[in-house]
């Protein structure tokens, strides 16, 4: 995409195409679904099967959620890392310019990172699973 | 030149403020702000003389000076006051006052929300703080916790469910407001990555509300259908389950500490760029730490509960979250700190205040980074350590950023500047007054003194340490009296500041003082600093070169953008100073304060007032058909006066207020899966109903109804409002048929709410849908009505569209709550 003619790429996004606030959102809300299940399932888990349960059978449950959505968030980077460049005028990652294709490359800049702050935020919260023997 | 002259004395008659007693009917953001403004502060001084008795009595162990009763209700309403009352509410002035001039709107998309806004929080606030005056404030804690609240509490606990019900109004109603306001009233060519920091700070806040008060007010529902009508929600002897009640409060509670924080923390990304005198560093991060911080923020809310003995795994997910929070928070003030040692700063009064908000934050948020770990927690929960953390977040996080925001924009709001001298006093007796005040609670929790206890012994060696926090407490208290009186002194013979006196880049200082209109005319903005970047500008905007430079037509006019690169897409015309937000503000207060004390007339008179008030509003105020399909504003650009659909403000409003809404049933939801997982049979033995037979006719009904509004809205636009006004009135029948069958299943099965938390949850979601079947009803009238009389046609159908927005969601939540009460009961 980036090798294309950038003049032809910013008249593309004068139709208002490109990286919207969705899809900003969209490895925040993966982690946000992700620690909902995590915390909903051994909740439940615990609740129903008693403090002494082992964690064995939830704990592949929350490693296979854990996957799903780190591959999830990987997805979302691989899109947003085709878009995102640097900014077109200044070459840096101020994105200070009036055009479309600025504002493409500044909100694929904002996305990429979030994906970056999410995928560390899911790793971070699967890591007590990893460890704690019991549901006590 | 006479042109212009014109214009500009069109404008400002225009836009001019009704004056004498008609004031009261203003709706303009520059006067609405104010107010809110001063309310939220003269709330806080309320609080913060709370806070003094608090400080007073503590001074020597066994004090007398209150009794036990009295300092419960004097913390309670402390901690209520400054949180609902000053907190959230400082951020919906500062917004409303700031934002509209910052983005370059004349005002907001819908002024007579704000002002509705206003009243609600104005009237309700003021009961709540009265209370007290009555022996009968709130007294469990502001967090409310039954069965304390519940069995022991008098009026107290109603007035502070039903007083706050009615305040959080007023947040949802400003985050509608704010949301819509920083996404289509930008000024054209304000990119959304040109938006100043502020707005996209309000932008994540707004989204945060929505997400964060429904709970609550799921939550306050179930309570006050406990205090009530002894609906068992909360009592563990018939199935309740006091824990609900706290999952429900700081799934609020937490995210409401960011709701705080980033607001204020918004203040300093613009302040200190022009006291930096250089754009701010790493734009892009500020906001990606703003929208991480906002999700994050709402994986955090069990760390209010490590002592409630939930399973260590719970704990552990919450406290990793809780540490992974730190992470974004801390990107933006590494980046604030970059900011000023990049740039050369200008010794300034807002300056100090801003290092000193840093500071006094950063410790904050380290002893947050501690209590994060459960195990620390555990030693430390409900003690002076919990009070002094919040208090260095809240007041590092919060307040220092809101003073240095006084100070910056004093010369803006109000055309004077304020005293430098005063200003470094305040500032410096504030920072050491809280310190002293705060730096040995963290001490006297660790040597084991609990929160809210209305005196200590002697021998507990706490003695010291609580003189030195009383001291510096007064000593705090003088530092902010000082900058109030430097705020409210007469400046009679002070001469007019000049205009920008700070020298700043962004777009609000381009207003003048002393009109409510903003600018003389829209500029186009090309960057995030325009008064810096392009030295033309105020010249071309002063001489009306900009859009929208007249308001020929006698209305008030502003710009809608579109989301992403600020084109413009409609003319907006906003309302006009009226007495119905406050009549509506008015009658809705009624609604919740008579219903404390049981006053069921007076009430119903209430809400019948509130509702005639809201249809006139609406029928005489939105979606007008213009009397011109476009408006020339400048450039040779001819933008339309009427849009309908997703491009509309007002589908926006309703998308946005049906988002919370939507968060609240799926918290009432929760509750019933809550009750679930602790029972090991559910539904309990014993208690049959409501059948799967009557919720499946009230789901098809709504279904029907759901989709007959649909169509009216498409025939209408094909071309039929008469087959449209069948559609609805076919679809009226059916919600109404829906809303019969949904209740005949618990009635028929005769599930008694008292008897269990069971057939109580089951009620309530019912009651819930309900609720929302007659608003629904109400809205097939009105559209009915509104096609009958004309007001909506085949192409201008606005309302179509925001009525059948509302049924998408009301029957979501219908169907979804007929399922659930109607096939729940047979996978278990």
């Amino acid at each position: 995409m980036s090798k294309q003619d950038p003049v032809t790429e910013e008249v593309k996004r004068e139709t208002g195409s490109g990286t919207d606030l969705w899809s900003v959102i969209i490895a925040p809300s993966i982690w946000a679904l992700h620690f909902l299940v995590c915390y909903v399932s051994a909740a439940i888990y615990c609740e129903k099967l008693g403090r002494d349960a082992p964690l064995a059978d939830i704990r592949l449950l929350v490693i296979a959620v854990t996957i799903i959505a780190l591959a999830g968030i990987f997805w979302s980077s691989i899109r947003l890392w085709r878009a995102h460049d640097r900014s077109l005028t200044d070459d840096d990652f101020e994105y200070e310019h009036n055009t479309p294709e600025e504002r493409h490359r500044f909100l694929s800049h904002v996305a990429l990172m979030l994906c970056v702050l999410s995928a560390v935020a899911v790793i971070y919260v699967t890591i007590p699973m990893l460890y704690l023997e019991s549901c006590r | 030149m006479t042109d212009k002259r014109a214009e500009t004395e069109q404008l400002a008659k225009v836009w001019d403020n009704p004056r004498g007693w008609r004031a009261l009917s203003d709706v303009n953001n520059s006067i609405i702000g104010l107010w809110y403004f001063a309310a939220a502060f003269a709330f806080m001084l309320f609080a913060g003389a709370l806070a003094l008795i608090i400080r007073v009595q503590l001074f020597v162990p066994d004090n007398t000076l209150v009794t036990s009763e009295f300092y419960s209700q004097v913390f309670t309403l402390h901690g209520t006051v400054m949180m609902f009352l000053f907190a959230v509410p400082i951020f919906e002035a500062v917004a409303i006052l700031i934002l509209p001039g910052m983005l370059g709107a004349r005002d907001l998309p819908f002024p007579r929300l704000s002002a509705f806004g206003f009243w609600c929080y104005l009237i309700g606030g003021v009961f709540v703080c009265g209370s007290i005056f009555f022996n009968s404030a709130p007294d469990a804690g502001w967090f409310m916790y039954p069965p304390l609240s519940t069995e022991q509490s008098g009026i107290g606990a109603d007035i502070w469910l039903l007083g706050l019900s009615f305040i959080e109004v007023a947040s949802i109603a400003a985050a509608v407001e704010l949301i819509v306001g920083v996404l289509k009233c930008r000024a054209p060519g304000m990119h959304i990555n040109l938006t100043p920091l502020y707005g996209w700070y309000v932008l994540v806040v707004g989204g945060m509300i929505l997400f964060a008060f429904p709970p609550l007010i799921a939550g306050d529902i179930l309570f006050e259908l406990e205090r009530l009508l002894d609906w068992p929600f909360f009592d563990v002897t018939r199935g309740g389950d006091p824990l609900l009640w706290q999952h429900l409060f700081w799934i609020f509670g937490h995210p409401e500490v960011y709701i705080i924080f980033l607001p204020a923390i918004a203040l300093l990304a613009m302040i200190v760029p022009t006291f930096a005198q250089r754009e701010i560093t790493g734009y892009s991060w500020i906001v990606l730490s703003a929208l991480g911080t906002g999700f994050l923020s709402f994986g955090l809310w069990v760390h209010h509960m490590f002592t409630t003995g939930l399973p260590s795994v719970s704990l552990g997910f919450f406290s990793a979250a809780s540490e992974a929070v730190a992470v974004p928070t801390g990107i933006q003030i590494f980046a604030f700190i970059a900011t000023v040692m990049l740039g050369s700063v200008v010794r300034s009064v807002p300056m100090l205040f801003c290092l000193g908000a840093l500071a006094v934050f950063i410790i904050g948020g380290l002893t947050g980074v501690m209590v994060a770990v459960a195990p620390f927690d555990f030693q430390v929960h409900d003690t002076y350590f919990i009070v002094a953390h919040l208090h260095y977040t809240l007041i590092g996080g919060m307040l220092f950023p809101v003073m240095a925001g006084i100070c910056y924009y004093y010369p803006l709001i109000m055309g004077k500047e304020l005293s430098r001298a005063y200003g470094i006093w305040s500032f410096w007796l504030m920072l050491i007054g809280f310190n002293m005040a705060f730096l040995p609670m963290h001490l006297t929790g660790m040597l084991g003194m609990p929160r809210r206890v209305f005196t200590y012994g002697a021998d507990r060696g706490w003695t010291e340490l609580n003189m030195i926090s009383s001291v510096g407490a007064f000593i705090f208290a003088a530092g902010f009296l000082l900058l109030i009186w430097d705020c409210v002194r007469p400046k009679r013979h002070q001469k007019q500041v000049r205009r920008n006196v700070w020298n700043a880049g962004t777009l609000e200082w381009a207003a003048r003082f002393g009109n409510s209109w903003g600018m003389r005319s829209i500029p186009e903005v090309n960057s995030r600093y325009p008064l810096w970047d392009d030295k033309d500008f105020l010249r071309k905007i002063d001489e009306g070169e900009g859009l929208l430079a007249d308001a020929k037509e006698g209305r008030r006019e502003t710009l809608v953008t579109s989301v992403l690169d600020a084109q413009p897409i409609q003319v907006l015309r906003v309302g006009t100073p009226s007495w119905l937000p406050m009549i509506a503000a008015a009658g809705l207060g009624c609604v919740f304060i008579f219903m404390t004390f049981k006053w069921w007339l007076p009430m119903g008179l209430g809400a019948v007032i509130f509702l005639s008030a809201v249809l006139r509003w609406l029928w005489t105020g939105s979606a007008e058909i213009p009397e011109k399909e476009t408006k020339d504003i400048g450039g040779g650009k001819h933008i339309p006066l009427y849009v309908s659909g997703y491009k509309s403000t007002g589908w926006w409003a309703m998308f946005i207020t049906m988002t919370g809404d939507l968060t609240a049933f799926l918290a009432l939801l929760f509750g019933y899966f809550f009750f679930w997982t602790i029972h090991p049979d559910f539904p309990p033995p014993g208690i049959d109903g409501p059948g799967w037979f009557w919720p499946a006719i009230a789901g098809v009904f709504i279904l029907c109804a759901w989709g007959l509004t649909l169509g009216a809205r498409l025939v209408n636009a094909a071309g039929r409002p008469g087959l449209a006004r069948l559609f609805l009135a076919l679809g009226w029948l059916a919600a109404l048929a829906g809303g019969l069958g949904l209740m005949a299943g618990p009635w028929t099965t005769g599930l008694d709410p008292t008897a269990h938390a069971y057939p109580a949850i089951v009620w309530a979601l019912v009651i819930w849908i309900l609720a929302h079947l007659a608003t629904g009803m109400l809205m097939q009238g009105y559209g009915f009505a509104r096609l009958l009389y004309g007001k909506a046609t085949p192409t201008h159908d606005a309302d179509l569209w925001n009525i059948a927005l509302y049924w998408h969601f009301a029957a979501f939540s219908g169907v979804l709550a007929a399922v659930v009460i109607g096939g729940f009961p047979y996978l278990t």
